[in-house]
């Protein structure tokens, strides 16, 4: 039985204005005018020095939300950059002189030259060599601050030069100068979401072997998005040590800095643009906190890695996206779930013209495959195998399960090396080059069970891809303009484009495959591998794409379609390509194909059912 | 030259104990698919434990592994069904990030129960060497790391040649067929980690004699062997090996012929330069994802 306030909160549904944007955004602004006018109102040095510190860990957590939250990829080493940035004022500013307007900047510049160095290092492998890297860096700067005693004065430290303003408004300039920084740091992690470069580090954290088949360059984005995490944070760090007027290794290169980091992007909600603030302005108190009431050092330790390990363990998605779940859950409850009513309503399929006549088939040769081969240990899935497909043709790529029909799209596309033989596309050689660098050459490629982004709207997943790696490509609005409006007219033509802001996760598995479609539509590529289109999708939405297959191709594209439902695939293609136990076994027009007497035995006969499987050692 | 032959066997003896201690780093990464970053602090952990348990009876630290690895076993199996168990099949990242939240909780114990000042464990020969011809070798180091190769190959044997062993190497290659099979593939992880920390709580107690140690040197020991399992292929068993008697021998050379305020920052470099080279360490291959079919 609950009580009767806790029957009332559990029945409270949150009336509109809670979860308005006008009351989220009405909180920040009152948040950011306090933090603003602090200093005027109160000259309380404990409380300034607390958000002084408050406002050095959100830079420092803003920006690792760019490589953490929006690529995916931890790094532990985030404090490394304050220290950087912090070592850099002091060492110039002892050495040389000069003016603290050149040496922030100039701070900035080097935390973000260090990060590409290590980025070149540690982000052309996938995985967990990056956070690695990121401890074993942190700890090399600090034994390189203790040990060069000509530059950094060794353990002793560097002492700064004193600030000459007036002790009246001593705090003020590093305050503003953090909030402002703060504030460009939120701007650009804000501009980084909207951008197809944002789209790409979010699609490397959601799936980084798919990410390169749409044409993701996924090392320079990541190194790209690791210097964005700490140009500011370098920054931050200069004025930090200007603001202490003292830098020493163990504290600038202090593990406990990242551990702060980490613990505010980690609390307040990786991923999300306020999260990371709200996080520092929680965490720093709860320093204080643990340092003057529950004796510092050890009380400390156990503070923050008994709740990063509670985080993790419980709450893993951090404040943010919790309280607005919440609100969501609490908002919905008694009516159906607002995304399963949107997903009740059947597609509309738009009447097409289906022309009639397919392009015509130009005579040139778009892909050939020669002579190819691909092992896994003694299994010979791909065996000198080599086929054309002509420009401007719907070929289809047919055979017996094990044949290896995906593994030569994976060949194809480049999400597997070969091991022998050649891959050419529109006349150049592509069987060496990277899975992205096909994808700008025109080869676009669906998978078998859907791999769209599942975190990700569908808008969102359909404007990820990159058609040529340009700058100005990586800058370019994603959310809108030109890219989202085309990435609209796609979902359009799919059916989709009601399903917009529907993250992917909750679309079925055939509304999946329409969105994978136009996703790889965004590539505007010349060949379309097609990975069983039509498997496990009903009868209706079977004819609507072997319908947008033919428009397609009545633009202009090419298409390879593996596909085990023969009338379908039979019905649309011309030429047919059969596979069978790796090699060419047959090929010809649908009709040649089905008269073919070795087609025939494998796919009705007893060949492969009983014959036991030939596997070499 | 006798310098150089005498640095290098003491490189390889100090890369025997790191080889030991990367190894369960390396086994529990490669089974699990996580990067235990508590490791340093359980390795560290287990040095107090034989510094307590050597102060109240006078236990020979190195025979302290008999305590100390079964102890750790059960630490490290409490500790992975408290915690890791819940996000076993969870994203990579949140591993990372919780086993760091644990090596912070156990530094704070540490720190509570010991104090946070270096301590030694001074064995009776702590000061003795063995010499051989013109070479001058501490007795410590070479019980140190002979103990710790012997407890390696048993590691080895214990690997290739017993059912668990099997079951491990089976669930590490491919978890639904061992599930398959019969192999509880929760179970097995569960044993795993217990092994990784127990060999960590066999290799702390080599550690306690050849170096001093408080509750903060985990960060130290975490990097350097983080260090050694990227360097020779993550994963690998003798790829950590491998790394392991490499920056050994790299340490050792560099107290000698450089400095030995040098010696913890040049294996780091070495780590970076290798992996411009090779991005997937010495014997690492880029791991075959499963791509979707």
């Amino acid at each position: 039985m609950l009580s009767a306030p806790a029957a009332a909160w559990s029945s409270w549904t949150p009336p509109e204005w809670v979860s308005s944007r006008r009351l989220r955004y009405g909180l920040i602004g009152a948040a950011a005018l306090f933090i603003a006018a602090y200093p005027l109102l109160s000259d309380d040095r404990y409380y300034q020095n607390m958000i002084i510190l408050s406002l050095v860990f959100a830079i420092g957590a803003t920006g690792l939300n760019i490589i953490t939250g929006y690529g995916g990829y931890v790094s532990l080493g985030q404090g490394a950059f304050i220290g950087l940035g912090g070592y850099t004022a002091a060492i110039l500013s002892t050495k040389v002189g000069g003016n603290p307007f050149v040496w922030v900047p100039v701070a900035g510049v080097v935390a973000g030259l260090f990060a590409a160095a290590l980025g070149v290092i540690a982000m052309r492998a996938r995985g967990h060599t990056f956070v690695i890297l990121t401890i074993v860096f942190l700890f090399l700067l600090q034994i390189v601050a203790i040990n060069w005693r000509e530059l950094t004065n060794g353990t002793a430290g560097l002492t700064m030069p004193l600030p000459r303003w007036s002790p009246d408004i001593a705090n003020w300039p590093f305050y503003y100068a953090l909030l402002g920084l703060l504030v460009v740091s939120i701007a650009m992690s804000w501009w980084i979401r909207r951008t197809k470069f944002g789209m790409g580090l979010v699609s490397i954290r959601e799936d980084e072997d798919k990410a390169e088949t749409v044409g993701i360059n996924t090392p320079v984005y990541k190194i790209l998005g690791f210097v964005a995490s700490t140009v500011f944070v370098g920054m931050a760090g200069a004025v930090y040590g200007y603001y202490l007027s003292f830098v020493d290794p163990l504290g600038m290169f202090n593990i406990l800095l990242s551990v702060q980091i980490i613990l505010s992007v980690l609390l307040g909600g990786r991923g999300t643009l306020w999260g990371p603030v709200l996080g520092a302005f929680i965490v720093e108190p709860l320093n204080e906190f643990a340092n003057n009431s529950l004796g510092g050092g050890n009380a400390r330790l156990l503070v923050f890695g008994g709740l990063m390990a509670l985080v993790v363990l419980f709450m893993p998605r951090g404040i943010v996206p919790a309280i607005s779940e919440f609100l969501e859950r609490r908002r919905t409850r008694g009516r159906a779930g607002l995304v399963g009513e949107r997903l009740g309503a059947p597609i509309e399929l738009k009447e097409r013209e289906v022309p009639t006549a397919p392009a015509a088939v130009s005579g040139q040769t778009l892909l050939e495959v020669k002579n190819v081969a691909k092992r896994f240990g003694g299994l010979r899935a791909v065996d000198s195998c080599g086929f054309a497909v002509p420009e401007g043709s719907i070929t289809a790529l047919i055979g017996p399960n094990g044949s290896g029909k995906t593994t030569l799209f994976n060949l194809i596309d480049g999400t597997m090396p070969l091991d022998s033989g050649e891959v050419w596309f529109d006349g150049r050689r592509i069987d060496r080059q990277r899975p992205w660098n096909r994808a700008h050459a025109g080869v676009g490629r669906t998978f078998q069970i859907t791999r769209l982004f599942k975190e990700m709207t569908v808008l969102e997943n359909v404007v990820a891809p990159i058609r040529e790696f340009r700058l100005r490509q990586l800058n370019a609005d994603a959310v809108s303009g030109p890219e989202a409006e085309r990435a609209e007219e796609l979902l359009e033509f799919v059916g989709m484009l009601k399903y917009r802001d529907v993250p992917a996760s909750a679309l079925s598995y055939g509304q999946q495959k329409l969105v994978e479609l136009a996703q790889v539509l965004m590539l505007d590529p010349k060949l379309i591998l097609l990975d069983e289109p039509a498997g496990g999708i009903n009868p209706t939405l079977i004819e609507r794409m072997g319908d947008m297959i033919r428009e397609l191709n009545s633009r202009g594209k090419t298409f390879l379609i593996v596909e085990h439902n023969m009338p379908f695939v039979l019905g649309l293609c011309d030429p047919v390509r059969v596979l069978g136990r790796g090699k060419l076994m047959a090929q010809g027009t649908p009709e040649e194909v089905q008269r073919d007497p070795r087609v025939l035995d494998a796919y009705l006969g007893d060949d492969f059912a009983v014959e036991p499987q030939v596997v070499e050692a | 030259m006798t310098e150089f032959v005498q640095t290098l066997i003491l490189g390889l003896l100090v890369g025997g104990v790191y080889a030991l201690l990367a190894s369960g780093l390396t086994l529990i990464f490669g089974v699990m698919n996580v990067i235990n970053i508590a490791h340093g602090a359980f390795l560290i952990l287990a040095a107090f434990i034989t510094y307590s348990i050597w102060r109240a009876i006078g236990l020979d630290p190195l025979a302290g592994i008999l305590i100390t690895t079964p102890v750790m076993f059960v630490f490290g199996w409490v500790v992975y069904n408290l915690t890791l168990r819940r996000i076993r099949t969870g994203p990579a990242a949140a591993t990372v990030l919780l086993t760091f939240g644990l090596a912070l909780v156990v530094e704070g114990l540490m720190g509570i129960i010991w104090g946070n000042t270096a301590h030694a464990v001074t064995a009776p020969y702590f000061n003795e060497s063995f010499h051989i011809g013109s070479l001058f070798l501490p007795k410590a180091q070479v019980y140190g790391g002979v103990l710790a190769l012997v407890v390696l190959a048993v590691l080895w044997i214990v690997l290739t040649q017993s059912w668990l062993g099997r079951a491990i190497r089976a669930a590490a290659v491919n978890p639904q067929g061992a599930a398959l099979v019969g192999v509880n593939v929760s179970a097995v992880s569960a044993a795993t980690f217990a092994v990784g920390v127990a060999s960590a709580g066999a290799g702390g107690s080599i550690a306690s004699v050849l170096y001093t140690f408080l509750p903060g040197s985990h960060y130290v020991w975490i990097s350097r062997l983080l260090g050694i399992i990227v360097l020779g292929g993550m994963g690998s068993l003798p790829g950590a090996l491998i790394g392991a008697l490499t920056l050994g021998i790299a340490e050792t050379m560099t107290v000698t012929y450089i400095s030995p305020s040098w010696a913890t920052a040049v294996p780091y470099a070495l780590v970076f330069v290798v992996l411009l080279v090779r991005p997937y360490g010495i014997l690492g291959t880029r791991l075959r994802e499963d791509v979707v079919t």
